[in-house]
C-alpha cells in the first residue's frame, strides 16, 4: 500500500462529504478515487488488465446505481444536459471537446514510447529443499539433520572455536570473491553476477533458514536449485565438486559466528 | 627525544590522541595500550584473513587476491599525501580504511566509527618499527583545492602527459598498454599491470581530480607509478589532471540489455567502414572470473566488454572491444581445456542453441546436458577470416565440442590498436542449427575472454553473465498515426453525442 497515495484520496473523500456537491460530483469523484487507488496505491503495482477490469466493473455499478430511480437519474443527466445545450457554458464545452481527444492521444504517445524493458523474470529466493539428498553418494535426511558441530557450543567451547576457524579459512578461500569479506554479498567478482550473491550480513537471510537448508543450499549451488529459482543463472558454485561434507558443515558455522546470528531451529524441537 | 615524545604523548588527554590525524610533523601516535588492543581485536576478525595475523600479508585468503593484500611489515603505502617512500599519515591509513581500494580484494569499512579506525590505525602501525621513530615521521603534502575542469586544460595536459611518459606505462590513449606495460613488476617482485586510465571507477585512490594529482605528485609505494613532485609544475599539474580526468567516462555505467539495431546496408567485414556502421553506442558489460567450475581463474585480466550489434535482411554482426596490455597474436587458443603451451587472445560469444522455452535458458557456464550452448569462438592468433572463428557446441564446462563442418558459418575478423581488441562477427540469422534472430525478441547473450598473456585457456577465462539481447525491430511504429486516429474517434464520439442531447432537449435560450 502506498499510503502517501491512499491518504489523500480518503481525506479529500472526507472533506467533500462536508459541501454540498451534486450527485454527478460524488460519481465522478468515486470513480476517479478508485482507478488512483488501483492504478497508483497498490504495491506491488496491478496489471493494467486488472485495473481496467476494476473500472468496467465500477463504472457499471454506477450506472445501475443511478438509473434505480428517476430522480437520481435526474440529478446526473440535468446538469450534463444543461452544460452540452445551455449557450452561457458554450465556450467551456468547446475547450472540453478539445482537450479530451487531445489527452486520448497523448495517451497512446506514452504508452508507444515505454522504455523496453526485459521480461521479469520471477525468481523465488527461497525455494523449498528437497526431502532428502545425495551427497558424493551418502544419502542426507535434510528434513531432520542436525549440523554435527553445533552441540560442541556448549559441551566443548574450545573444540567448537575449533571448527568455527576451520569454516572462516574455507570461507576465505573459497567464498570471499562472490560473498565480499563483510558477508555482504559485494565480493570483489559480485557485480558481474545476476542475480547477486545472497548477502549473510542482512538480519532477515541465514536467521530464517535452518541448517540443513544451508548445506544442501552450498553443496549444490545454482544447479541444484528447482526451475522457479532460475538455476541458469545462479553464479553460486555446487560445491560437493571441491569442498568435504565437514568443511560445508564449518563454513555454515563460520557464517552465523563472523555474522553474531544464530540459525533457525528446527520446527519440532520447540 | 624519543624519551621526550614518549612522555609527551602519555601525557596527552585521550581526547586529543583521537584527534592525532592533526599532529604536525615528527610526532609519533602510537596510541594508548586499550587503543591499540581494541585496534587488534577488530583486525583479527576482520582483517588478519588477508593481511594476516602478524600483519605480514599472509592470511588465508592471500593467494586469491591480486594486488596482494598488502603486508605490513613492509610500512610501504601506496595511497598517501606524504613524499614518495614517506610514511602516510594517521588520516591516510584512516581514509584508505574506511573507503577501500575498489577493484581489489581491499573492501572499504563504513561500519567502522571515527574511533574504531583509529584503533586500527595503531594495531597496523606496530607491525612496522619506522612508525615508532620521530625521524621518519612527515607532514603531508598540501593538495590545493582544484580548479574547475576544461576542456582546454585537458587538452594542453595532452602534453605534459606525452612529456613525462605516461604512455610508456599508460599507453597513449591511457589504456594500460604502454610498452613497458607487461614488464612492470612491483618492488615485491610480482607481476603488476599499469591502471587504465580510461575507467577511473577502478582507480585505487579514488576517482576525483584531487585524487589523481595526489597519485602522480606522491606516487604509488612499491609500484612503478612514479612521483612526478619534482618534473611537473603546478599549473601544468593541473592541465594533466584534466587530461587524465578527461579520458574516462564518470561511472562504469554497466548495461544489461544489448540492442541490436537493424541497418539498410550490407554487412561487409572486408569494407573499411565496417566499424563505422555499428555507430558510437556500445553496452558495457563487466567480465569477472570464472570461479565456478574446475580450473578456476581469480585473476581475469579483462573487466570489461564493450558489445554493439547490427543486423540487416540475412545477417547479424557483433562488434567486441575490451582493453589488454598487449595482443598475444601467436599461438593457439581453446574454449576446452588443454594443455597449450602457447596461449593466444581468444573471445567467444555464447547463444542458446534453441530458441527458449518459457523462462528455461541453458546454464550460464556453457550450458548443461538439457540445454546446449552455441559459442562463437575466435582464436585471435589466427588470420580470422579464413579459419580463426569457429561454431562450438557446450553442454556443460566439461562438455564442449567443435562442430564438425562448421568453418565458415561464422565470419570474423579482429585488430588490435592501443590496447583494444576489436573483433567482428558475422553470421547468417537464419540457418539450420542456429537460431533465428527474429525482430522484437529477447534473447540470452554471454561473452568469455581469454588473456593469452595470463595462459588463460579452457575454463580459465573471464566471463559475465547471461544479459539480454533486444533486436530492435527494423520499422520502428510511427506513433503520430495511432494518435491521430484516437483523437479523431475520440472527437467524433463527443461530436455525436452532443449532436443528439442537442436534437434531443431544445436548446433553452442562453
Ligand atoms: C561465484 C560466486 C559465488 C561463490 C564463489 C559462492 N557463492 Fe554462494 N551464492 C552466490 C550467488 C549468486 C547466490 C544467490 C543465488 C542463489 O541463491 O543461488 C548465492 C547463494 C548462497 C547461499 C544461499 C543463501 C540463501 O539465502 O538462500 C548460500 C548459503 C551460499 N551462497 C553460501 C556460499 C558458501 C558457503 C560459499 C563458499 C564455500 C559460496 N556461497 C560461494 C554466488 C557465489
Ligand atoms: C579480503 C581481503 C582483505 C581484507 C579482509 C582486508 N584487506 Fe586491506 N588490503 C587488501 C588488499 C588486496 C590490499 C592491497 C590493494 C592494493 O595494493 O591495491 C589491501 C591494502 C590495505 C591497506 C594499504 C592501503 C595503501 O594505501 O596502500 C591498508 C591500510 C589495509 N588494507 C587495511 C585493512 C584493514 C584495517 C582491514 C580490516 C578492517 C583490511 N585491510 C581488510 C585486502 C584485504
Ligand atoms: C613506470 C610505469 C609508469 C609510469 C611512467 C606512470 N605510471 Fe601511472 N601507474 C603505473 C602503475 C603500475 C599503476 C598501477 C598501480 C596499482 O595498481 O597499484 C599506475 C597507476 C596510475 C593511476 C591510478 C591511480 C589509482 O588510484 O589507482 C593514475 C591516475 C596514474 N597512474 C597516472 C599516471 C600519470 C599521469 C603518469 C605520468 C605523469 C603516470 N601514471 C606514469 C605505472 C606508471
Amino acid at each position: 500500500m502506498n499510503w502517501l497515495i491512499l491518504l489523500p484520496v480518503v481525506a479529500v473523500i472526507v472533506g467533500l462529504l462536508f459541501t454540498r456537491i451534486g450527485l454527478l460530483g460524488w460519481v465522478a469523484i468515486v470513480w476517479v478515487a478508485v482507478y488512483t487507488v488501483a492504478s497508483y496505491a497498490i504495491i506491488p503495482p496491478l496489471p493494467s488488465s486488472i485495473v481496467g477490469l476494476t473500472m468496467a466493473i465500477v463504472t457499471v455499478s454506477l450506472l445501475v446505481y443511478i438509473s434505480t430511480d428517476e430522480s437520481k437519474l435526474a440529478s446526473v443527466r440535468d446538469p450534463l444536459v444543461r452544460f452540452m445545450v445551455d449557450r452561457k457554458y458554450q465556450n467551456y464545452l468547446i475547450a472540453v471537446v478539445a482537450t479530451i481527444p487531445v489527452l486520448a492521444a497523448a495517451r497512446v504517445y506514452i504508452q508507444m514510447n515505454q522504455p523496453i524493458e526485459p521480461p521479469a523474470v520471477g525468481r523465488t529466493i527461497h525455494p523449498a529443499p528437497p526431502q532428502e539428498m545425495s551427497f558424493k553418494g551418502k544419502k542426507i535426511d535434510l528434513v531432520n539433520v542436525e549440523n554435527p558441530y553445533r552441540a560442541l557450543e556448549q559441551s566443548d567451547p574450545q573444540e567448537f572455536a575449533l571448527h568455527v576457524e576451520q569454516g572462516r579459512r574455507v570461507y576465505f578461500e573459497n567464498c570471499v570473491f562472490c560473498h565480499g569479506d563483510r558477508m555482504d554479498g559485494e565480493g570483489i567478482f559480485a557485480h558481474g553476477y545476476e542475480p547477486r550473491p545472497a548477502n549473510f550480513a542482512d538480519p532477515t537471510t541465514i536467521v530464517m533458514l535452518q541448517e540443513g537448508y544451508l548445506f544442501w543450499r552450498i553443496a549444490t549451488g545454482g544447479p541444484g536449485l528447482p526451475a522457479e529459482s532460475g538455476p541458469w543463472n545462479s553464479s553460486m558454485p555446487a560445491w560437493d565438486q571441491f569442498l568435504s561434507e565437514q568443511e560445508i558443515w564449518e563454513v555454515i558455522l563460520f557464517l552465523y559466528d563472523y555474522t553474531e546470528q544464530r540459525p533457525r531451529a528446527r520446527e519440532h524441537h520447540e | 627525544m624519543q624519551f621526550f615524545t614518549s612522555l609527551l604523548i602519555f601525557s596527552l588527554p585521550l581526547p586529543l590522541l583521537l584527534a592525532a590525524s592533526t599532529v604536525h610533523a615528527g610526532e609519533v601516535t602510537l596510541g594508548t595500550d586499550a587503543q591499540r588492543a581494541a585496534g587488534k581485536e577488530n583486525y583479527q576478525k576482520y582483517c588478519a584473513q588477508c593481511h594476516g595475523a602478524e600483519g605480514d600479508g599472509s592470511g588465508i585468503a592471500t593467494p586469491f587476491f591480486n594486488p596482494l593484500p598488502r603486508d605490513f611489515t613492509s610500512a610501504t603505502y601506496k595511497i598517501r599525501t606524504t613524499e614518495s617512500g614517506e610514511l602516510p599519515t594517521d588520516a591516510d591509513l584512516k581514509n584508505i580504511i574506511l573507503e577501500g581500494m575498489p577493484y581489489t580484494g581491499m573492501p572499504g569499512w563504513p561500519q567502522f566509527d571515527d574511533e574504531e579506525l583509529m584503533e586500527l590505525v595503531f594495531y597496523i602501525k606496530t607491525f612496522a618499527e619506522d612508525f615508532a621513530d620521530p625521524d621518519a615521521i612527515v607532514a603531508a603534502l598540501e593538495i590545493p583545492e582544484a580548479p574547475p575542469f576544461s576542456s582546454e586544460s585537458a587538452e594542453s595536459g595532452k602534453t605534459v602527459y606525452e612529456e613525462n611518459k605516461c604512455m610508456e606505462c599508460h599507453g597513449l590513449y591511457g589504456r594500460g598498454d604502454g610498452e613497458k606495460a607487461t614488464t612492470l613488476t612491483t618492488d615485491a617482485g610480482d607481476p603488476i599491470r599499469p591502471a587504465d586510465l580510461t575507467k577511473r571507477w577502478t582507480f585505487r585512490g579514488g576517482p576525483t581530480r584531487e585524487d589523481i594529482y595526489r597519485t602522480f605528485t606522491t606516487g604509488m609505494d612499491g609500484t612503478p607509478m612514479p612521483s612526478y613532485a619534482d618534473f611537473i609544475e603546478e599549473e601544468a599539474r593541473w592541465q594533466l589532471v584534466d587530461y587524465v580526468y578527461s579520458l574516462s567516462r564518470e561511472t562504469a555505467n554497466y548495461s544489461d540489455v544489448i540492442f541490436a539495431r537493424a541497418v539498410e546496408e550490407e554487412i561487409d567485414l572486408d569494407s573499411p567502414e565496417i566499424v563505422a556502421l555499428f555507430g558510437d553506442e556500445a553496452a558495457f558489460i563487466p567480465v569477472v572470473g570464472q570461479v565456478i567450475e574446475a580450473e578456476r581463474e581469480f585473476f581475469p585480466s579483462a573487466n570489461a566488454i564493450g558489445v554493439r550489434v547490427i543486423y540487416n535482411d540475412d545477417t547479424v554482426a557483433m562488434l567486441l572491444n575490451w582493453h589488454d596490455m598487449a595482443a598475444e597474436d601467436s599461438g593457439t587458443a581453446s574454449p576446452i581445456k588443454g594443455d597449450i603451451q602457447t596461449t593466444s587472445d581468444a573471445v567467444a560469444v555464447q547463444l542458446p542453441s534453441e530458441p527458449s522455452h518459457g523462462q528455461t535458458r541453458p546454464y550460464f557456464l556453457h550450458g548443461d546436458s538439457q540445454n546446449s550452448v552455441n559459442l562463437w569462438f575466435a582464436d585471435l592468433a589466427n588470420e580470422l577470416s579464413n579459419d580463426g572463428a569457429r561454431l562450438f557446441i557446450g553442454k556443460g564446462s566439461q562438455n564442449v565440442m567443435a562442430v564438425e563442418g562448421s568453418e565458415g558459418v561464422i565470419e570474423a575478423v579482429s585488430s588490435f590498436a592501443d590496447g583494444e581488441w576489436t573483433v567482428i562477427f558475422k553470421r547468417d540469422r537464419a540457418s539450420d542449427n542456429a537460431l533465428v534472430f527474429e525482430e522484437g525478441q529477447f534473447l540470452p547473450i554471454a561473452f568469455s575472454v581469454w588473456d593469452g598473456f595470463h595462459q588463460e585457456q579452457g575454463n580459465r577465462r573471464g566471463i559475465t553473465s547471461w544479459v539480454n539481447m533486444y533486436i530492435a525491430p527494423r520499422e520502428t511504429q510511427s506513433f503520430i498515426g495511432p494518435m491521430l486516429r484516437v483523437g479523431l474517434l475520440v472527437l467524433l464520439i463527443e461530436v455525436l453525442l452532443i449532436a443528439w442531447v442537442r436534437r434531443k432537449y431544445k436548446r433553452t435560450p442562453g
